[in-house]
């Protein structure tokens, strides 16, 4: 890792500097209360007083809602041809907490069997992190997620009068000194970039107790009583999967063509809070309440990948929080589940 | 920029549906064979194994591989005509194209391991598939294994999957064939009732034993109290678990159990994993 420093008016000719060499992508203001991240035509356009998009930005890129896999021609010999389209692209502006969960995806599709659909495009993404601002359901203080120490090419944290920049790659180390005329950081910009981190994390109002969740969840795996209360609201529409920077369980499926001689394998995400996530052929249901279905899917978020990644997989953005129709709070039921096993 | 890459989980190998021969009313075999010489040679399996099938423009579905791991030329499928792609397989007819990728699955049936003990194998209905490839093992090289019994539960006497190869067994000395069906007709002359019955008069000892099991979901339950009841070891038993599988390489997460996977941790699993998954049975 190197550590530089730019002015503020730097900042400026690094986005114009990257726009002349690539595609941009970053933090815009869509509407009144609405940011989104999208391509950029004019450095203006950026807004990094963002709070929290709708969908995440990493996983909106690598990971899309649909994408083909396979394209085949049928006949008297049949051809199968993967495909991927792969661009090379810049995301700026993203957050410690949603680079935490493009962590997260990257290791889900490199490890057992890597997907080359989404490594190829994690391969060509460099992505610059910034801290932006948490919303008020952000709990990612409390996930260990507030905190990006992976997974960019470049991180700039604003520090007021300049920018704090952490280097992590040659690309991003490239692009620094291509574009911009940052300064080595000084032992008094280490000290200012300690002091702006202490006073960040102090904005992290919404708090999810995690210590000793993973045996509360065990221990309540059978109380059905708590988790019908938790889940009795549930419309299971998957609203907080759509808007979860770490869901990735995905369906596929095939299509032909009208001329009936060409088809395609497609992927499009799934929702594990829907009905039919366990169903499978001749009608049993592995899923079949919405109880089960949101204890799986905490355990998915909160322990599951404890044991296989060492970490957990719910980022605490709190999007799920808002996207919820029916109020169901994570947080809050964290809570809820540990007070059942309160010593 | 498009970019084709040559190595897509996702890209199924192209295969010939050779045979079809009707098992039951509801289900076939259907031998397959891959179609590129030097994919079919890289093909290899292990009891317990399973492969995601495509039926171009149809979708992709996972079946166990019922068939011999030493048969190198084809494998072998047993499908009931059941969903969509399953109904489709049912309406090709011998020549057909398919999509095979796999196989897939860490957890298999540990036939290694199983050398110098003795193996019973419990099947309910379409759980007889996945076991034949272990019992085909096994019967090849029969000297290596100590007792061998079949426990086999059917609906009804015309629901039992390979039963002409089962009855030829019974002509063997060195193996137990025990079958058992809920709803018997005038003909029959085995058990009558669930196959958790017949797991009493069970008479190999606990410590060179292994179990496998491989049924419906409702019946690992029944099948489970009762041979805790006989001390056989959890780390012995071994049970096949179905789950609804999109992709079979751990990407999909539909098939998630506790924190497994059936895809890639299992679709085997010992009982004592699954007595830590909770949500198994």
């Amino acid at each position: 890792m190197l550590y530089k420093v730019l002015e503020n008016s730097g900042l400026k000719s690094l986005l114009a500097g990257i726009m002349s060499g690539y595609e941009l992508i970053g933090p815009k203001k869509l509407d009144r209360a609405i940011h989104d991240f999208s391509v950029i035509k004019d450095p203006s356009e950026i807004d990094l007083s963002y709070k929290k998009t709708t969908v995440p930005p990493a996983k909106k890129l690598l990971f899309p809602p649909s994408e083909t896999l396979i394209n085949y021609k049928l006949g008297e010999k049949i051809s199968v041809t993967p495909v991927i389209d792969a661009r090379q692209r810049v995301l700026f502006g993203v957050s410690a907490w949603d680079l935490n969960g493009m962590n997260f995806l990257d290791r889900i599709f490199s490890s057992d069997y890597p997907d080359s659909n989404y490594i190829a495009r994690r391969e060509k993404l460099i992505v610059i992190g910034y801290d932006a601002e948490p919303s008020e359901t952000n709990f990612a203080l409390s996930m260990g997620a507030e905190y990006a120490s992976k997974g960019f090419d470049l991180f700039i944290s604003n520090l007021g009068s300049r920018n704090f920049i952490r280097i992590a790659t040659a690309t991003g180390n490239s692009i620094i000194n291509s574009f911009s005329n940052a300064t080595e950081a000084s032992h008094d910009d280490f000290v200012a970039y300690n002091r702006f981190m202490r006073n960040y994390r102090k904005k992290f109002t919404a708090i999810a107790d995690m210590d000793q969740f993973g045996e509360s969840y065990e221990a309540t795996y059978n109380n059905n009583a708590l988790w019908d209360k938790l889940a009795k609201n549930c419309f299971s529409c998957g609203s907080c999967n759509l808007v979860c920077p770490t869901c990735f369980c995905f369906n596929v499926r095939d299509d032909m063509m009208l001329n009936l001689k060409e088809g395609l394998k497609s992927r499009e995400w799934d929702s594990c809070m829907m009905p039919e996530y366990g169903l499978v052929a001749g009608g049993h249901n592995f899923r079949s309440t919405r109880a089960n279905r949101l204890k799986q899917r905490y355990r998915c978020k909160l322990k599951t990948f404890t044991e296989k990644f060492e970490t957990y997989s719910c980022v605490g953005c709190g999007r799920c929080v808002e996207a919820c129709l029916a109020k169901i709070n994570i947080y809050e039921d964290i809570s809820s589940i540990k007070k059942e096993v309160n010593v | 920029m498009s970019l084709e890459i040559k190595d897509s989980i996702y890209a199924p190998r192209v295969a010939t549906i050779t045979q079809i021969n009707a098992l039951t009313s509801t289900e076939k075999q259907f031998k397959i064979k891959i179609d590129d010489t030097v994919e079919r040679s890289a093909f290899n399996f292990l009891p317990g194994q399973f492969v995601e099938l495509t039926v171009f423009g149809v979708g992709e579905a996972p079946f166990s591989i019922p068939s011999s791991p030493s048969n190198k030329e084809y494998f072998e499928l047993c499908v009931r005509n059941i969903g969509s792609v399953s109904g489709a397989l049912h309406r090709m007819e011998a020549g057909a194209k398919v999509g095979i990728r796999g196989p897939f699955g860490k957890g298999v049936f540990p036939y290694d391991k199983m050398r110098g003990n003795n193996v019973v194998i419990i099947a309910g209905g379409l759980g007889m598939a996945p076991v034949r490839s272990l019992l085909l093992q096994i019967l090849e090289e029969r000297q290596n294994y100590k007792g061998l019994s079949l426990i086999y539960g059917c609906v009804e006497p015309q629901s039992i999957l390979y039963r002409d190869e089962i009855e030829g067994l019974r002509k063997r000395n060195d193996i137990d064939v025990k079958l058992t069906v809920d709803r018997p007709d005038n003909n029959w002359k085995d058990a009558v009732g669930v196959c958790t019955n017949l797991i009493p008069n069970l008479e190999y000892k606990p410590e060179d034993t292994f179990i496998v099991v491989c049924g419906p979901p409702v019946m690992y339950k029944f099948v489970i109290i009762e041979l805790n009841e006989k001390k056989y070891l959890p780390e012995k038993i071994f049970l096949s678990l179905e789950r609804r599988m999109e992709c079979g390489v751990g990407k999909c997460n539909h098939c998630h159990v506790g924190n497994k996977l059936a895809c890639v941790d299992g679709p085997v699993f010992s009982l004592w994993e699954i007595e830590n998954l909770k949500e198994a049975i």
